[in-house]
């Protein structure tokens, strides 16, 4: 460790030496080529997880299990605003883009100084969070409450074109980051209180023009009664480029609680599916809850990742899914290779020749009430996952809970349809050896369940929030604690970049963004 | 989306709930401006302030009386005379204001009805299948419920504090949320968890748990005031009497669940 420190350090020197002649010829290497996005540079986080394939697994070295205690605060962006910072922090360029509902901001990622700023119009649409931004050559994209795409210019926040992602009067909003593969923008949406298909999009990034729209119920119109709705892609996918094939994540079916409306599995929602980015045509799905009757969408991060599955090489695809189980897929098809619950799960009866769970009839909701492990926000949700191949660890912010769910023929068949309470939550950080399912580590969070994601790094370091407002530091291999710091209500997945020589760690708490450093 | 959603529309039923009636300039035109001040005033304590239930009271925008009832024809009788047998006193209300409650209940019901969507509403009927002295032996036995409580002490009269699925949730997992809040007057409740810290130097506290989480330890002493210490410098227990309550959640099914809620419905 003590030559990692060293190095870098002469690398800080080195770098601030080279400084002013970079500046004198980089001045036109400004922007995104999506071309980088196939291997983001160690100064950039440039999308929402860092690169394609959601391990959120940063490569960089300065700050290691025997320094990071002397991590300090490098700067503090505050939003000025109550809304609480959710979304993934995007850096390129030396420019930090982070966003809440209706609003983007671009900050100096040395610094934290605001460059701009921008609002979107007052709308009626659903303000309940959002999740980031995405970049591509001199635009940035946000998009909105009422389901609109904007694309503005990076370089001062101008608006360059507003589009209509799905019609927000029908009950869909957005919190989306959008995907850029190459010249395709892909951008999901949300609504949860109507009866309406899921849908992602695919857009021209540089005119808003639609290219191809997916359909998770099919699409409108060739629909018959007793179909699903729902299954809406509001979180945002990862990427394989060599097998060209684009993963997501689906939501749960509508009407939510009621099940006897919909009878069926109800393709495909609360599904991990593969889809050929070019034309938007489904290669494969797993159904991680065939006939979901809890609200427990598959939309967590599928993560990709390579090496060997017990022996075997393997092109793996594992997501920690909201109905309590960790599923290991075989990503070229699909195949199921592991599903294992990683804490309570008792409403399935087992696992059926897919690998996919057996719901059990007795714990769908019901008049009287039934008690459900997990709760209606489930094991885990929109919390990124982290995936350190090199300790073998799958590292999830998990909440070990329980819930009453009813239904009752009077609440009808039309959007939530029923009711639900939460009962009890306790939140871990949980390690799973994904070669077994088994949980090799727990990390106590301090409540009934975190809101931050994961962020693992080359020298063995983890970081991530607990419940209780604190940005902790973990060893990876063995969850011993390391650092915190006390920052407010932790919404964030942290992100990781190298400036100047200089790892910056940064991690939103309430309504301001905190970028910690080393001395 | 929906972990957010629900924690957004609790928030905003709680400010609704917390609210003070508008004042009548500012309501939109066709709101019946008196009613809701008179059912404010009268009402809502058991049917809370939008008419969506509260303390013991039904859900007025989901009941079916109310869906019947054409111009006070049927909610009318209930109001003057009440509903002895479910603990509802009758009012003497005069015509005028009568018909104004009544435009405000169809009000909130057409509100309610307009967002189809929402979330519903659980009664104390729905939850009531289960068999009593089946909770009764499952209080007294299976349950370990009797290692900390009493049907003839602390829970003696629980039955009328709390109802439905208040009382359904408390006996699961006993929390700050699901407690019924302080009345007027009143102060809260303390936590229930007592702490004892043993600082390296000084003498042993003791109080009711005000924060605990893996850096921090803090409580409130007997006078009330707040102590905290670095978790790393000090000697500490926790007694969370609610553990209990989480340790039995694995071992229920849903059977001793209405059985018990059955039972200690009959601790009146």
């Amino acid at each position: 460790m003590t030559t990692f420190t060293t190095l870098s350090r002469i690398s800080k020197r080195l770098s601030s030496v080279l400084a002013p002649f970079a500046i004198a010829t980089c001045v036109l290497a400004q922007g995104l080529d999506p071309a980088s996005l196939l291997r983001p540079s160690p100064d950039s986080w440039p999308t929402y997880h860092g690169d394609y394939s959601g391990r959120r697994h940063s490569a960089l070295t300065q700050i290691t299990p025997d320094n990071v205690k002397q991590l300090g605060l490098a700067w503090a962006f505050q939003t000025g605003r109550a809304d609480q910072i959710k979304a993934s922090p995007i850096v390129v360029d030396g420019v930090l883009y982070i966003t809440t509902p209706d609003r983007i901001w671009a900050i100096d990622a040395r610094s934290g100084r605001q460059i701009w700023q921008y609002a979107y119009p007052e709308n009626k649409g659903f303000h309940i969070g959002h999740r980031g931004a995405a970049v591509y050559h001199d635009l940035v994209y946000l998009t909105t409450p009422d389901a609109h795409l904007v694309a503005l210019n990076a370089r001062d926040g101008k608006l360059k074109w507003n589009v209509e992602i799905a019609d927000s009067k029908k009950g869909y909003w957005s919190t989306n980051a959008p995907l850029l593969v190459r010249n395709h923008l892909l951008v999901g949406v949300s609504g949860d209180f109507d009866n309406l298909p899921g849908l992602l999009t695919s857009f021209d990034p540089d005119t808003g023009a639609v290219q191809w729209k997916f359909y998770t119920t099919g699409e409108p119109g060739k629909t018959k009664p007793g179909d699903a709705m729902g299954g809406q892609m509001w979180m945002t996918g990862t990427y394989d480029p060599d097998l060209n094939l684009f993963y997501v994540g689906t939501g749960n079916p509508t009407p939510v609680l009621n099940g006897n409306a919909r009878p069926g599995n109800n393709l495909y929602t609360v599904s991990i599916i593969a889809l050929n980015p070019d034309t938007g045509k489904l290669a494969w799905a797993f159904q991680a809850t065939p006939h979901d009757t809890h609200d427990w969408d598959a939309a967590e991060v599928p993560v990709l990742v390579d090496g060997t599955f017990r022996g075997a090489p393997a092109k793996m695809l594992m997501q920690a899914s909201r109905n309590g189980y960790f599923f290991v897929l075989d990503r070229t098809n699909g195949k199921n290779l592991l599903s294992k619950p990683f804490g309570p799960v008792n409403w399935s009866k087992g696992l059926d020749d897919k690998g996919q769970p057996i719901p059990n009839p007795d714990k769908e909701p019901h008049r009287d009430g039934r008690l459900v492990a997990p709760n209606e926000g489930g094991l885990t949700n929109y919390r990124s996952p982290s995936v350190d191949p090199d300790a073998g660890l799958f590292i999830v912010s998990a909440a070990d809970s329980y819930g009453i769910y009813f239904f009752k023929p009077e609440y009808g068949d039309y959007g939530w349809a029923g009711a639900d309470y939460g009962v009890y939550g306790k939140a871990f950080l949980k390690a799973i050896d994904y070669q077994s399912g088994e949980i090799r580590w727990m990390h106590d969070l301090s409540g009934s369940s975190a809101g931050a994601g994961v962020l693992t790094t080359a020298t063995g370091v983890l970081f991530t929030g607990d419940a209780a407002g604190n940005a902790i530091a973990l060893r990876t291999k063995d969850g011993s604690t390391l650092w915190h710091a006390s920052i407010g209500n932790v919404g964030t997945p942290p992100v990781t970049y190298m400036l100047d020589g200089r790892q910056y760690v940064v991690i939103g708490g309430g309504g301001g963004l905190f970028a910690f450093a080393l001395p | 989306m929906r972990a957010v959603v629900s924690a957004v529309v609790l928030w905003a039923g709680a400010v609704l709930a917390a609210s003070t009636p508008v004042p009548v300039s500012q309501q939109a035109p066709l709101a019946p401006a008196g009613g809701q001040a008179i059912f404010v005033a009268q009402c809502a304590f058991c049917h809370g302030r939008d008419a969506t239930g509260g303390a013991g009271g039904p859900d007025l925008t989901d009941s079916a009386l109310v869906s019947k009832d054409v111009n006070g024809d049927l909610i009318g009788a209930v109001v003057r005379g009440g509903r002895p047998e479910k603990g509802m006193p009758p009012f003497a209300l005069s015509d005028a204001d009568l018909k104004a409650v009544v435009a405000y209940i169809h009000d909130r019901k057409k509100a309610a009805d307009d967002s189809p969507g929402r979330r519903r509403k659980v009664s104390a009927e729905d939850i009531s299948t289960g068999n009593a002295d089946a909770g009764k032996r499952y209080f007294e036995g299976a349950g370990g419920c009797t290692k900390c409580h009493s049907a003839t002490k602390d829970l003696l009269g629980i039955a009328s504090k709390y109802r439905g699925l208040a009382l359904m949730q408390r006996m699961l997992y006993p929390t700050p949320q699901n407690a019924v809040a302080p009345g007027e007057g009143e102060r809260p409740r303390p936590s229930p968890v007592k702490v004892t810290v043993t600082p390296a130097s000084g003498q042993t506290i003791t109080g009711t748990l005000a924060h605990q989480d893996e850096f921090t330890i803090a409580l409130r002493d007997a006078s009330g005031w707040y102590h905290s210490w670095p978790t790393a410098n000090v000697k500490y227990t926790v007694e969370d009497p609610a553990k209990a309550h989480a340790d039995q959640l694995p071992k229920y099914t849903d059977d001793d669940i209405h059985n018990l809620v059955a039972y200690l419905q009959t601790l009146k």
